[in-house]
């Protein structure tokens, strides 16, 4: 499944962003109204526990952490079920958050992956043991594998930057960084998934991972 | 380890992708290199966002945040109320 397959919301989110002449400069978040509060701000609000700063949050960014949680576990409800748990996550977990460690959507990021990862990992095994079952009872085997990688990283229109560093990756360097990021695979899980050799997918995921670092600080020093 | 080799492994730490024997020699070099590597770190989680905001976003369902606000509203009163006058 697609993680954004809504027509209608991919064209308003594109719009405005999606051309080299009137993209906003690189932030390394969302683009903000004028006036709007900052991300740490909201995040010091939800601290105060102010349920209208989460409101607000929830605005900013839950188009892109729904975009995460479905590159993981690729079904919509479910997504949306977890999207919901991270959000209260942020509510109930606001008071560990510390500006000194980073930004409040690294930390939300954070927060999303490992739940996605979580019922990713459930679901699958679940899904191996019902997959088991229907070996043993002789029926045809679920289609739940198309679920469970998904090779390509997209570009999203309104992300082109972010996604042009991702992609300009060798695909296989963007294969290992998407196992272990999106699938929360670990190296040698990675090297029996895809017949490769654990030292090569090591060095895949260290210099692809170097080439985006390197490329987000040229990105950000552009600007 | 080395400062370079260091931040190899740093950026493999932050995706989880880590193996345990490597995460034991990490947690040594960082902290033997100290702020320096915390720092390091620190800049690493920029990755997590990197990933995230390449994604297109996606839509919810109207009713979820309905639901959230709804839930923050509940527990926050509940736990005033517990906390008593």
């Amino acid at each position: 499944m697609s993680s954004a397959a809504d027509p209608k919301l991919e064209a308003g989110v594109s719009a405005g962003v999606e051309t080299e002449r009137n993209r906003p400069p690189f932030s390394g978040t969302v683009e903000l109204e004028p006036g709007a509060p900052s991300d740490a701000e909201l995040m010091l609000g939800i601290q105060a526990e102010e349920p209208e700063a989460l409101s607000q949050l929830y605005d900013r960014y839950n188009g892109i952490m729904k975009a995460l949680i479905l590159r993981v576990i690729h079904n919509d409800a479910e997504a949306d079920d977890l999207l919901q748990e991270v959000f209260m996550e942020i509510w109930n977990q606001a008071k560990n958050f510390s500006a000194k460690k980073g930004k409040p959507l690294g930390w939300m990021v954070t927060l999303a992956r490992r739940r996605a990862i979580d019922g990713l990992r459930k679901k699958q095994a679940y899904l191996r043991a019902e997959a088991r079952l229907q070996i043993e009872t002789e029926q045809q085997p679920g289609a739940w594998v198309e679920n469970v990688t998904e090779k390509e990283i997209r570009s999203g229109d309104a992300r082109l930057l972010m996604a042009k560093v991702i992609k300009s990756l060798p695909e296989a360097q963007q294969e290992a960084i998407e196992l272990a990021f999106f699938q929360g695979m670990s190296q040698r899980e990675i090297a029996a998934n895809t017949n490769t050799p654990l030292g090569t997918v090591k060095t895949r995921l260290e210099l692809g991972l170097k080439k985006i670092y390197d490329g987000l600080k040229e990105l950000r020093d552009e600007f | 380890m080395n400062f370079e080799e260091f931040q190899n492994q740093a950026r493999l730490y932050v995706i989880g992708a880590l193996e345990p024997d490597e995460l034991t020699e990490f947690e040594a070099a960082r902290k033997e290199f100290g702020t320096k590597a915390e720092d390091f770190i620190t800049e690493c989680y920029a990755l997590h966002e990197a990933f995230a905001l390449s994604l297109r976003p996606a839509k919810s369902s109207a009713a979820l945040k309905e639901r959230l606000m709804s839930m923050v509203r509940e527990r926050k009163q509940s736990q005033s109320e517990s906390a008593g006058p």
